[in-house]
Parts: structure tokens; sequence; C-alpha cells
């Protein structure tokens, strides 16, 4: 489990108690539904409009040597990371592996692609050693190369779902998920297995449906109104990345999982669950397990609770905006309106891990310098102390609480919008509606009571 | 597990975060019910 604090603090003087901050913010959201049924009678999103950047900024932005670079800093930051796990100190906080991974890249990441686009698509480790690979065995074999397997159907992203879902398990239910050697070791075999499937099923196929991190940081990254095509950067509409999101099986699972284990995190630290917990640990304790594997089976079956949790959140709104009428089945609307989940993941993420993100995201400085833990100073940076001033603690619930209500209204546009555009009637679309509302509502009041001390 | 009727004002103030939800879906309830007898009637 990652136990570095996600910024312990107290806030003392907000003008309103806590919870009326969460009624606000389910007003702004009904106010925000009532302005969109008024205000937005046609799709705007589904088209998906670009242009590219000007004066060849885009293709500069996307070519080939700057693909190489990028590419070749991923590979050397996974090798770095895997090197010092293996070999430097065993420490959480001293060794680079725990806070780059769980923290620059894990969170770091995501707003860079909410900002930047698909910026993890340019340094995937995975993505260029395999294509390094393939035109290497291209060249070799003069293009005489076996062509990949077909990538079944059925898949989907299922297989990006399971990777998120193991690595969220790593990371707040595996003990020792924080331990470097751990991480390296979790490191080399997720490669291995990136290596294999992309070897059996295309790189780029794989990249784009079950390799865990593209597929997640895509997600985000379409939120973004910048998008590289066709080996060019452009621009789009911000959100209009999602609504072109193919909906492939699994894609609902993969983003219940997103928001699920950041649900289970915050949970983990409210009086239910720690009144709850020991009592479960203790049975399984009870039936031969030892107290490390107990706890470790009681936060499992937490995390997926918390996952089950939020699928059945989700589909309440899909059975509920069946019930209008529209001769949609429930397998079809929850596909429609997957794509509508990704900002409420994005908000809880941006909320939930804000002050990790600002506060152990400084690590980076001293890590840099010293990234086994053993004492070098490479950059003069190893004595860089982490800034907990940078930021006080009302100011951080004011962000969170933007964060939430930012991230459910612009799911509210993305919703309403798919659903102007596959209801014939516009009364329908906007009465259908009203259940995903409610389920936004739902996940409003239950992020902002995650991120409260109510119940801690 | 124990209910903790000292500790009211903290599960009181959580349930305080999630009336807007019970609101709106007594709202929906109703509205749909309305609905369906209009449409029956």
């Amino acid at each position: 489990m990652f136990l570095i604090g996600h910024g312990i603090s107290v806030r003392s003087d907000l003008p309103i108690p806590e919870w009326l901050f969460g009624w606000a913010a389910a007003m702004v959201l009904v106010v925000s539904f009532v302005a969109l049924a008024v205000l937005w009678p046609e799709p705007r999103l589904q088209k998906p409009g670009w242009r590219p950047l000007p004066d060849g900024i885009g293709r500069a932005l996307a070519s080939r040597p700057v693909e190489i670079v990028c590419g070749a800093i991923g590979v050397f930051l996974l090798g770095l990371t895997i090197y010092a796990g293996l070999e430097g100190a065993q420490s959480t906080t001293a060794n680079f592996a725990p806070i780059f991974i769980y923290v620059i890249f894990w969170l770091g990441l995501v707003p860079l692609s909410v900002v930047f686009g698909d910026v993890f698509r340019a340094f995937n480790p995975w993505r260029a050693v395999g294509r390094a690979v393939a035109w290497l065995a291209r060249t070799i074999s003069r293009g005489d190369l076996p062509a990949p397997l077909e990538y079944p159907a059925w898949l989907g992203r299922w297989p990006a779902a399971a990777g998120i879902f193991c690595f969220a398990t790593m990371e707040l239910v595996a003990s020792n998920g924080d331990k470097p050697e751990t991480l390296a070791i979790a490191a080399l075999l997720y490669s291995a297995l990136t290596f294999i499937a992309m070897a059996l099923y295309g790189v780029e196929r794989w990249i784009d449906r079950g390799e865990a991190f593209s597929v997640y940081f895509n997600l985000f990254s379409r939120l973004s109104p910048i998008e590289t095509r066709d080996r060019e950067v452009g621009l789009r509409q911000p959100l209009s990345g999602l609504p072109q999101l193919e909906p492939l099986p699994g894609t609902v699972g993969l983003v219940c999982v997103m928001i699920g284990s950041v649900s289970f995190d915050g949970f983990t630290g409210k009086r239910p669950w720690n009144s709850v917990s020991p009592d479960i640990a203790q049975f399984f304790q009870d039936r031969g397990l030892s107290p490390e594997h107990a706890l470790e089976l009681t936060f499992l079956l937490g995390l997926i609770g918390g996952v089950l949790f939020v699928a059945a959140l989700y589909w309440l709104g899909v059975l509920g905006a069946r019930s209008v009428g529209g001769g949609f089945s429930a397998r079809r609307l929850a596909q429609e309106f997957a794509h509508s989940l990704v900002p409420i993941a994005l908000a809880y993420v941006a909320a939930h891990y804000f002050t990790l993100l600002v506060f152990q995201g400084q690590g980076i400085f001293y890590l840099a310098s010293d990234p086994l833990g053993k004492g070098s100073d490479i950059f003069g940076t190893a004595d860089t102390q982490i800034d907990y001033t940078v930021i006080g603690a009302d100011a951080t619930w004011y962000w969170q609480v933007g964060f939430v209500v930012a991230g459910h209204v612009a799911a509210l546009m993305l919703a309403h919008d798919r659903a102007l555009a596959i209801y014939e009637d516009n009364k329908l679309a906007v009465r259908s509606q009203y259940w995903m509302l409610a389920v936004m509502v739902g996940f409003t009041s239950l992020a902002l009571w995650l991120l409260s001390s109510a119940g801690s | 597990m124990t209910f903790e009727i000292a500790h009211a004002g903290h599960w009181l103030t959580s349930i305080a975060y999630f009336l807007p939800v019970v609101a709106f879906l007594v709202w929906l309830g109703i509205t749909q019910f309305r609905e369906r007898r209009r449409e029956k009637g």
C-alpha cells in the first residue's frame, strides 16, 4: 500500500460547512442541466473537427526525430526506474521508483494529457521498443514478416481494464506495493507481457486497446484541445475527442475501475471502512490466513466493492434512461454514454490526488540527483526539501471542489450532446438525461464526501 | 462493529452530503409516476 500521506491538513477558515459545498455543487449541476436543455438544442461535439497547427509546427512536433527522442527518453526512464528499484535503497521516499511510478508517471501525466493531448503515446517506452524491434525485424527479414493475429473483438478494452485494476491493487492492496524492488519486478513483468502481446497482435493495435497505461492516458487526452492525426499535431474543440471514442467492450469496465479505485482509496480513510475492515480481516485470519494476507484480502474485496459500486451507480442511470423510452437496449445506452464518465474519472483523480502530486511530486527534484537513494548528488539538488506551504488546506479544498464540479459539468455536457445525437425526439433526449443527472449528482456527492473530513 | 450513537454528529454530517441525491431521486420518482399515470389516463 502506498502510504505517503495525501497532504494531511486541517481546514479551518471555510465560510460554510463542508457539506454545504456538496449541496452547492449539486445545485450547479442542476442549473447546468437546465441551461443545457434550453441553450444546447443540437449536437455539437459529435463531428471531429480538427485543424493543424500553423507554419508546419504540427508536422515538426510529430516528426520522426522528435518521436525517436521522446521514445528514447521513455525507455531511459523505464530503465532507470527498474534499475533504481532493484539496486537502490529500499525506501519509499528515498528511491526514484515509487515516487516516479505513483506520483510523476501515474498522476503527473494526467494533467499533461488533458492539456497537451496524448503525450504518453510519444514517450511510451513499450511502444518505442516495440516499433524499434518491428523495424529491425522488417529490415532483417526484408519485409517478409508474418502478419499479427487479429485482435479478438470481444476483448476490446478489457486487457486495459484488467491492467489498471492490477496497478490499483498494487497501489492500494499489496502490503509491499510501495517497495522499490517490488515495483521494479512488476515493471519487468508488465514489460514482458506487453512485448508478448505486441508481438502477437501488433504494436499499434495493442497500444490502442490492450496496453493499460496507453488506454488510460489516451482517455484523458480526449478532453484536450490538442490531437495528433497522420503525423501532425493540430487543434480541435475541447471535449470533442471523447464522443469519437470507439464503443468497444470493456470501456465501461475500464472507467468504473478508474473511478472505483480512487473512490476506494478515499473510503479507506473513512470511519465505516475502518470500523468494518478489522472484523473482515479477523474473519480471514480465523480461517488460517496470516494477518498480512488477511488484510490484503480485505482490501482487495474493498477495491472490488468500490468498482462494483461505481458500476452499479452507472447502470442505475442507464436503466433509468432506458425506462423513458426510445427503444434502446441497456447495453447500447451503457456504451453510448460511457465516454461521459471520463471527465468524472478525471475529477476524482484530480481532486483526490491533488495534494499528493503537489507535495510528493516535488520529490523528483532530490530524486533526480540521487535516484538510488545512496547519497549521490548528480545535479546538485539532492538536498532539496518538500515545501508543504505551497498550498494551504482551504485553498486545496476550493481546488478540489472546483475539480469535482467542473468534471461533472463536462460529463453532463457530453451525455447531453450524445443524447441529442441518438434520440430522435429532443424532449425524450432531455428526459433520458434526468437519470444521468441523478448519477452525476450521486458521483459529485460521493466525491466531496470522500474528500471531506466527515466520517473520518 | 458497533452502532455509534455517541458519534451521531459524524454520520449525520455524512448523511447531509447525500441529501441532494435522495431529494433528486424522490423528485424523479414522483415525476415518472405522474407521467405514467397521465399516459395511462
